[in-house]
């Protein structure tokens, strides 16, 4: 896939900034999203995504809607308990909810191994699985011949699950030191 | 569906980053980064890449401290963001300090703290703290104290 439509590469209008202290906060803890069918999503993620079931649990009330339901699937990670939930929200009528993705652009999970070469074999082993990404596998940056003019360092593919949510498989971020390693305290317009 | 193809051999090891919709980056940018002292790691414009252009987004990055980004903020210039696709998300504090002092600053911005976990189904460790409160586009963020042996 190229870079851009024109195989031009627009990374010099991506501004970065050096990160060097820590915040008050280690990771992402966990995501809870909407799904029209629990069964169909587990299977998505259990099947492509390579997580595993760990538990789901009976009709319980919606934390902050009033009269409303929810039902939880949660999902792991192999370093990662209960990292995603996916939801069945019903309405006062027990109507099941559409999720209107909306809420988030895209969620990624970190692939064991963490490494370019993981990346292109979760993503080979999805195509002989039958699963097609939206996007990738591609490299957020702007070094040819996989960078996609975007940041990060990261390489990921894409893929929509069955509520069109969309979820990268990634590895290989950059982290603040590597990445300073190879850019100094330059910035990405001054690198252009 | 696709043909089930058993347990994948390369599988996810963590949730790592999140990118959430916003309708206002400056007013969202300032909460993340005082409530939570995210550290900004990059900036989009919405031409700066040809997937930008063609989603019409504008990308704030935002890093715990380790990884380029962990949590990204997104505006979309065409479509109208909403709450309709998740529910919440949980961001664990790196230790006590930063729990206490997190929960000081939504005190500061007169921001409502709810305490507790948000799903009632979700486990918690024995003596693990945790509260909830949401950023400016009613996104539900949960906040857990990180529990080290």
């Amino acid at each position: 896939m190229p870079p851009t439509i024109t195989r031009r590469r627009f990374s010099n209008k991506t501004e970065d900034y050096g990160v060097f202290k820590p915040s008050r906060i280690a990771q992402i803890g966990q995501l809870s999203i909407y799904v029209q069918d629990i069964e169909r999503s587990r299977q998505w993620y259990e099947t492509l995504g390579g997580l595993r079931h760990s538990r789901t649990c009976e009709q319980e009330p919606h934390p902050f809607k009033p009269g409303w339901t929810i039902r939880c699937c949660y999902m792991s990670a192999a370093d990662h308990k209960e990292c995603l939930v996916l939801i069945e929200e019903r309405d006062p009528e027990g109507k099941v909810t559409v999720p209107s993705g909306m809420s988030f652009f895209h969620t990624a999970f970190e692939l064991e191994g963490n490494r370019l070469e993981n990346v292109f074999a979760f993503a080979a082993q999805s195509k002989q699985g039958g699963f097609v990404p939206n996007y990738g596998p591609v490299r957020h940056n702007g070094d040819p011949p996989l960078g996609d003019g975007e940041t990060g360092g990261n390489v990921a593919c894409y893929f929509y699950d069955p509520d069109y949510n969309n979820v990268e498989f990634c590895g290989a971020m950059d982290t603040i030191e590597n990445y300073r390693a190879r850019y100094g305290d330059t910035r990405g317009s001054a690198r252009a | 569906m696709n043909a089930h193809v058993g347990q994948p051999k390369i599988a996810p090891a963590k949730l790592q980053h999140h990118v959430i919709y916003v309708s206002d980056l400056k007013r969202s940018k300032d909460f993340y980064m005082k409530l939570f002292d995210l550290q900004f790691s990059a900036l989009n414009h919405p031409d700066s890449s040809a997937a930008m252009r063609l989603s019409n987004q504008e990308m704030h990055f935002f890093s715990f401290g380790f990884y380029h980004h962990d949590i990204c903020l997104v505006k979309h210039h065409k479509l109208k963001m909403d709450n309709n696709s998740m529910l919440h998300f949980t961001l664990m504090a790196r230790d006590r300090d930063a729990f206490d002092a997190i929960r000081k600053s939504a005190a500061a911005m007169e921001i409502p703290v709810r305490d507790g976990r948000l799903i009632a189904s979700a486990k918690t460790s024995p003596g693990q703290r945790s509260y909830c409160l949401q950023d400016p586009d009613q996104h539900w963020i949960e906040i857990i104290e990180e529990q080290r042996p």
